[in-house]
């Protein structure tokens, strides 16, 4: 994966992309112990073509595809033997996911990665049920910092979700 | 429930935490085993066998 992280970097250094964090599973691991995952979710920001305001990754594929020579296997891109789904924030949660994300080392490659709140934040938006397992993951691990995970779930509308999540899982009958 | 299944608990806790604890590059190198261990599960024949099946 350090070999993946590096590439990665490149294209940031190469302009193809801006900020990004590890997300997802991988992300967890962070602050988890870890858990099997065959892809790496790396949210990023990217800058729209001149004239136009729509977003697109197609940047990303020339870089890798054209130009690398990585593999793509659908939503993927097989980059030094791992999977990589590169993700744009669809909304401003993901946004600061981004931009709040905590810089890090793996050995002495530099990346960064989601804060646990803002990865709760995520799990419980998209509410499947591996993101309501991991959340409890998180909860039971201790974590989470309710002073950093209340604000953003009151700033992203998520209060409610957060209140159902706890009557399904956390609350006995 | 049992002491036994409340000690075997315990040890997976113990376990997890454990291995939460150690450095985040550490755990990215068992990712990348469990990782690989899944692969090998899914394209195990006796697995093939029992979806053909």
């Amino acid at each position: 994966m350090k070999a993946t992280l590096q590439v990665i970097n490149q294209m940031q250094a190469d302009g193809v992309i801006g900020q990004y964090a590890i997300g997802g599973a991988v992300g967890a691991t962070f602050y988890l112990e870890p858990s099997a995952t065959l892809d790496i979710d790396i949210f990023v920001t990217l800058h729209a073509p001149p004239g136009s305001v729509l977003i697109s990754l197609q940047p990303v594929y020339d870089y890798l595809v054209r130009d690398h020579h990585y593999q793509q296997e659908g939503e993927y891109i097989v980059v030094e033997g791992w999977q990589v789904q590169f993700l744009p924030p669809g909304d401003a949660l993901g946004e600061e996911a981004i931009a709040q994300a905590i810089p890090t080392q793996v050995d002495d490659v530099p990346t960064r990665v989601m804060t646990a709140e803002h990865l709760v934040a995520l799990a419980l938006q998209l509410g499947r049920g591996k993101d309501f397992s991991r959340i409890l993951q998180f909860i039971e691990a201790g974590v989470l910092d309710a002073a950093r995970l209340d604000p953003i779930l009151t700033r992203f509308q998520l209060l409610a979700k957060w209140e159902d999540f706890g009557d399904k899982f956390l609350r006995k009958t | 429930m049992s002491d036994f299944m409340r000690k075997v608990l315990a040890s997976k806790r113990e376990t997890r935490k454990r291995l939460a604890e150690l450095p985040f590059a550490q755990k990215l190198v068992l990712l990348e085993k469990l990782r690989d261990r899944s692969l090998a599960i899914a394209a195990s024949s006796l697995r093939q066998q029992h979806r053909l099946g």
